[in-house]
């Protein structure tokens, strides 16, 4: 088991109604770590952060990073301690 | 599918109208496309080193076929013009209703030339047209113009929705923008001078006809699948919510700002690095523009009780601030207070002035007070009276404003072209080169985001056709570290996603821009296809609401073509003033002095620029060296007859 943190902004924050979360997880992939925030938080959750089409991540108008900046994708493997920050790619304006 | 176009010439009050016919939606799809090409036919006849503010430019407005159709995919109008302010190709997109009610008349197009003798507005009534005085409305701003005319025009046939100048654009400042029913902001290139160039205040329609649509039943069944699409897609719903200023989190995480004048990239202060003002400030959300599935627009009334300085701006109603209008102000100016950001987007509306200019303008000022490079004494003698400049402070930077808007001071009349030429003319009359400190590409402002991290925008910077400029190519593959796009687009390879590397970069902007000037032509709003880039390709789903409305029937290829005839007709007409390589780069900051904060410490463009610059010009198919189109490349797409006027003006590679 590990512990990866998540960090919730724009309307991954409203989703939840928190800020950030920590979740203890098996398997330590990004896909994993996306079940278990779904699980918690529901339906529109889930619709936010899984394309019911593939069941893969959505990547339609969100943006999913590591420490380093980097976007993940489903299988990449996290480490204890790790902090993915959940945001919505939007631009402009 | 045929269009009318309504000419109008203000030297002599002449108003003509002429048949766009289906040959021309056939070459140039409609809205920006056909706009680029009446520009191009006048420039033909017409000398294109003109001075933009002279009877000899042209101004043209119009509105693509996809708009008020009931698509759902948003309306906007685009005008298209040659910049006073950067002396290049100028075009701009606005929302509001101006444009859908404009194809409700007889006219979906309108070309404006010559200088009218004294100050008139244009009025379009179904299929009457007039030349009306404006005499009382000269000296109004944009709010109080659209008011006057709604008053005096009545509410038949419909209500009146307008396109007008504030005092900014009858001075001819050159980053003065045009506004639509005073609300949504025509704002890039100086639209607003052109206008006031020509003694025209306005525009006013009224209208109650329909829209031939060439085949209803798949129109409605195509608008019914958007629906669906849009109305199943939670991250939409986000974007409705908070609009653009959803960005502000997210840039504020990876260090995406464009503060104090790009010296940094993250907002400082507290609650104005989180987007949770929407919450408090939130009325209720409305569609900018009739045809809309999204919504994201929104209005906020401030009732004095949310800080300090909003008690200054009790009773203030406006639009949500969009995010580049707090990049500007938060950004660009360190404004800390969400109020005091809201009162800078309904004021430069109201002026009808370019934010993002106007920002860099002034911070470009204020960094050089910051190090102590002028005195209290050249600000003195830039305002005709002593200012702090102080960063965040809102007098000083409304002082900075109405400068500009009333020319009425030395600042406002060496930074009314934006930051670029403002910084040339003041190194010149201080004998110091200030340049390192001006924000711009390609002689363009910047637009108030950091871009030095990614490689596609800078490039985008360097090569857009109006200058500096993100809806252009618009770099989110690479923003948002897209792979899935990436593979889509460039036969599964992920590199155009990967900010480390070059490679795809170039590739990136010139298919987007192809896409992008779809979107444009076909006169929707680009953020629905931005929400879901794969799914509401412009080439393929939207080109089949494109065929429903006009009956013109192409493959997804067919139509990536057309879009990239759009693009070169834009370069050629800047080839034609003589712009080449050395003119599609980035200013100093961007070029050389490293970021020192945010994700990505220690991004400079210099890093990638040359590689992606030259791939950019690979994938158009154009000369590296010179950066002037090919006699191949354009006759690939179509524009032998353009090849030739450039061939004869020297502005053809070789
Ligand atoms: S998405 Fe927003 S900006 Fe675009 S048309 Fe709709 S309301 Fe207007």
């Amino acid at each position: 088991m590990i512990t990866v943190h998540a960090k919730f902004h724009s309307h991954f924050k409203e989703l939840a109604s928190a800020d950030e979360d920590s979740f203890l997880i098996e398997i330590p992939t990004v896909s994993e770590f996306a079940k278990c925030i779904c699980d918690k938080y529901g339906a529109r959750m889930r619709a936010m952060l899984i394309d019911p089409k593939t069941d893969e991540l959505n990547e339609r108008g969100t943006m999913f990073v590591n420490e380093k900046g980097m976007r993940v994708s489903a299988e990449d493997i996290l480490e204890d301690g790790e902090t993915i920050t959940f945001l919505v790619g939007i631009a402009g304006g | 599918m045929e269009s009318r176009l309504l000419r109008v010439d203000l030297t002599t009050g002449e108003l003509k109208s002429e048949v766009i016919p289906h040959s021309i939606f056939e070459r140039w799809i409609g809205g920006s496309g056909i706009n680029n090409w009446i520009m191009w036919e006048h420039f033909l006849t017409h000398d294109i080193n003109c001075d933009p503010r002279g009877p000899d430019n042209i101004f043209v407005f119009g509105v693509g076929p996809l708009a008020g159709t009931g698509a759902g995919s948003g309306i906007k109008g685009r005008i298209t013009f040659k910049s006073p302010c950067y002396n290049m190709f100028g075009d701009s997109a606005g929302g509001g209703k101006f444009p859908y009610m404009l194809r409700f008349t007889a006219f979906e197009y309108i070309a404006i030339t010559g200088k009218s003798p004294k100050p008139v507005y244009l009025r379009i009534c179904n299929n009457e047209v007039s030349l009306e005085d404006a005499s009382h409305l000269w000296g109004k701003d944009t709010l109080q113009t659209h008011t006057m005319l709604r008053e005096e025009l009545g509410t038949y046939p419909s209500k009146v929705h307008t396109l007008s100048i504030s005092q900014a654009g009858e001075n001819q400042v050159g980053i003065a923008s045009v506004v639509s029913d005073a609300l949504r902001i025509h704002a890039r290139c100086g639209g607003g001078a052109v206008m006031g160039s020509k003694n025209l205040k306005a525009i006013a329609v009224q209208g109650n006809g329909g829209l031939p649509i060439a085949m209803p039943d798949e129109m409605l069944a195509w608008s019914d699948d958007f629906r669906q699409k849009i109305d199943s897609n939670e991250a939409v719903y986000g974007f409705k919510r908070r609009g653009t200023l959803g960005a502000v989190e997210m840039y504020q995480h990876i260090g995406s700002h464009f503060w104090r004048n790009n010296q940094g990239n993250m907002f400082r202060g507290g609650e104005i690095t989180s987007d949770n003002w929407v919450n408090k400030y939130h009325k209720y959300s409305e569609v900018c523009s009739s045809d809309c599935f999204i919504a994201c627009d929104a209005k906020y009334k401030i009732d004095g009780t949310e800080s300090e300085a909003a008690k200054k701006y009790i009773g203030e109603s406006f639009r949500r601030p969009e995010y580049l209008t707090t990049g500007s102000a938060a950004g660009a100016l360190d404004v800390r207070d969400w109020a005091e950001v809201a009162h800078w987007g309904k004021i430069t509306n109201d002026y009808g002035i370019d934010n993002q200019d106007l920002s860099c303008a002034i911070s470009f000022l204020m960094e050089l007070k910051q190090r102590k490079l002028i005195s209290d004494q050249d600000v003195a003698e830039l305002f005709g009276h002593e200012q702090s400049l102080e960063w965040g402070n809102m007098d000083d930077i409304e002082a900075c404003l109405h400068s500009i808007v009333f020319q009425k001071d030395l600042f406002g009349k060496l930074f009314g072209d934006g930051p670029y030429l403002g910084a040339i003319r003041y190194s010149e009359l201080k004998g110091q080169n200030f340049m390192k400190y001006a924000t711009y590409g390609k002689g363009g402002a910047s637009f108030t985001e950091e871009m030095r991290p990614f490689p596609t925008w800078m490039n985008n910077m360097a090569v857009a056709s109006r200058g500096a400029d993100h809806l252009k190519g618009i770099g989110l593959i690479e923003k948002f570290q897209r792979k899935d796009l990436s593979k889509i687009y460039f036969d599964g390879r992920t590199e155009a996603a990967d900010l480390t590397v070059p490679t795809l970069k170039g590739a990136s902007t010139a298919l987007i821009e192809n896409q992008v000037a779809l979107l444009n032509s076909y006169g929707v709003c680009l953020f629905h296809w931005m929400l879901d880039p794969s799914g509401y390709t412009p080439q393929d789903y939207y080109g089949k609401a494109y065929a429903a409305a006009t009956g013109i029937d192409r493959t997804p290829d067919e139509l990536m073509l057309d879009g990239a005839r759009i693009c070169n007709l834009e370069k050629a007409f800047n080839s034609r003033i003589g712009m080449r390589r050395e003119h599609d780069t980035v200013c100093e900051r961007w070029m050389w002095e490293p970021t020192e904060e945010g994700m990505y410490p220690g991004s400079v463009a210099a890093d990638m620029f040359n590689p992606v610059l030259d791939e950019y010009y690979e994938w158009r198919g154009w000369d590296k060296e010179s950066g002037l189109q090919t006699r191949k490349s354009l006759e690939a797409c179509g524009l032998d007859d353009v090849a030739e006027v450039l061939a004869q003006e020297g502005s053809l590679a070789k």
